[in-house]
């Protein structure tokens, strides 16, 4: 299957493991992501904060390269561009008056034709085709996986549906015991992390993330699974000094469902960046023999 | 007995009239059940200052409070209110909207760094056409710098600088930062775009798709 793909600006600064991730392991279960020409930056929650036009107007740009390709869905692994692409998206399709503005200004104009996905969504495709199980060379088994989605996947600024349970979503739990992990029942899936509160008011978002932290541990997860760049990035740059403050005394790896996939089809560790991780990644899959 | 809850009902017309203009939500809809103050991660951070009590707060009118209150600053956008609202409230946008009327208004924010953080943002992505991390986070502690030297808090600044160059260099180690710049091509019509919001800010005295 051939996709467009926006990246977005983390997946080429401090997440380009991730970038790397997606397309090494969507195109093992044949998915080729084609990186859309000339996107720009989504906006994410900063420009609905400080202008209502650039809050549509950034993500809509996008939209209009999408809808011009060839390319009838469009992949979004960051949750944070997903949401703001898939609710300006939404917005245009019921406002005329600003698609006409916006369309004035663009070469490729939007028709609203792409589909957004996520990667969850992008994996299920292969998941249902065969594609993702007659990959794998090495079970998870052992991996009592906390199974991290934060607010941006499934929770909109607007009314819109959600592509999964907006409280209790299951698509890294599927992906996961598809491959032979075991994902665990926990509560708080779908808090926030914080985002960039982590760098602008660190008391919240340290607050937010050792609840989130507690409860994996109560519950004996060994590590957490993810798909957004943000959750991704603060609770694993963050954890050791979060564990200090709350009295926190186990420290989990935080690994992107892609590089869960990408160990389990066999890929060497260099290629999918986990010793780019913060927090120890790489003891716990060396006692479970899924890397050497 | 004292007065629990007083109507200014000149100007509560017109400022729950506002945001609800601006927000695109119906504020009069709300009957204070609570399941948003419930879900809310950041009560305590705010003193118990819930989505519902904020709603109150602009239904009656109280301007002042409205605009420079905690939750407005400390909201992280998490969304958990309106998508748990029986009546479709999404108190995120409204809280939106009060950032900037606030801004508007010229109301110094309660948490100045966040303000600072979302305005560099937003200036480094128009500029380039993408978020240059290194870019952008020296316009933010930059702007931290001058704010704290203006508000006389030097320890805070020395603080903040410590803690920002703390995790560039951890950043750094880990291969995670990135020197070269990314930007998009043919940024003239990109900037024209960016500047087409003033004209249609000026048509429509709404916020995008306000009427769902």
């Amino acid at each position: 299957m051939e996709l467009a793909y926006y990246p977005g600006c983390s997946l080429k600064a401090s997440t380009e493991i991730y970038d790397e991730q997606c397309k090494r392991v969507l195109s093992a279960v044949g998915i080729n992501l084609h990186e859309m020409d000339n996107w720009n930056c989504c906006g994410s929650t900063s420009a609905s904060k400080t202008d209502d036009f650039l809050a549509v107007a950034l993500p809509a740009r996008n939209l209009g390269i999408a809808d011009a390709s060839d390319y009838s869905g469009m992949v979004v692994p960051c949750s944070c561009c997903y949401n703001r692409l898939l609710s300006a998206q939404k917005v245009l399709q019921t406002d005329q008056s600003l698609l006409d503005t916006i369309n004035e200004e663009l070469t490729d104009k939007i028709t609203g034709k792409t589909k957004i996905l996520t990667v969850l969504e992008a994996i299920q495709f292969a998941a249902k085709s065969g594609d993702l199980t007659k990959n794998v060379v090495k079970k998870l088994e052992g991996l009592k996986a906390a199974c991290y989605y934060g607010c941006m996947l499934t929770r909109f600024p607007y009314d819109m549906a959600a592509s999964d349970d907006v409280e209790n979503p299951q698509g890294m739990e599927t992906i996961l015991k598809a491959l032979g992990a075991s994902p665990l029942d926990w509560g708080y899936k779908t808090e926030c992390c914080g985002a960039s509160a982590a760098v602008n008011d660190k008391d919240t978002a340290f607050k937010l993330m050792s609840r989130i932290m507690k409860d994996a541990v109560a519950r004996q997860a060994n590590c957490f699974v993810t798909s957004c760049p943000m959750c991704q990035l603060n609770l694993d740059a963050f954890q050791k000094k979060i564990g200090t403050i709350y009295g926190i005394d186990r420290e989990l790896p935080v690994y992107f469902i892609t590089e869960l996939l990408g160990v389990a089809f066999g890929m060497p560790a260099g290629e999918l960046g986990l010793d780019q991780h913060f927090a120890d990644s790489t003891t716990l899959l060396k006692e479970l023999n899924l890397y050497e | 007995m004292a007065t629990v809850l007083e109507l200014g009902s000149d100007k509560a017309s017109s400022l729950a009239g506002e945001v609800m203009a601006r927000s695109g939500q119906n504020l009069s809809a709300c009957y204070q059940c609570r399941r948003c103050a419930s879900g809310c991660p950041v009560g305590e951070q705010t003193g118990y200052l819930t989505p519902d009590r904020l709603i109150r707060m602009i239904v009656l009118g109280k301007r002042d409070a409205a605009l420079d209150n905690p939750l407005i600053w400390k909201c992280v956008s998490c969304y958990t209110c309106g998508t748990r609202c029986p009546n479709d409230i999404m108190t995120a946008r409204v809280v939106d909207t009060l950032k900037k009327m606030a801004h508007e208004h010229r109301i110094r924010p309660s948490s100045p760094k966040v303000a600072a953080f979302h305005s560099s943002f937003i200036a480094a992505a128009k500029r380039a056409g993408r978020l240059n991390e290194l870019s952008f986070m020296g316009r933010y502690t930059m702007k931290n710098t001058l704010g704290g030297l203006a508000r006389l808090r030097l320890r805070g600044i020395i603080q903040d600088q410590k803690d920002q160059a703390g995790f560039g260099l951890v950043l750094l180690r880990k291969g995670r930062v990135h020197f070269l710049p990314q930007k998009i091509k043919n940024r003239r019509q990109f900037k024209r775009l960016m500047r087409k919001g003033r004209a249609w800010a000026g048509s429509v005295s709404k916020s995008p798709a306000s009427q769902e």
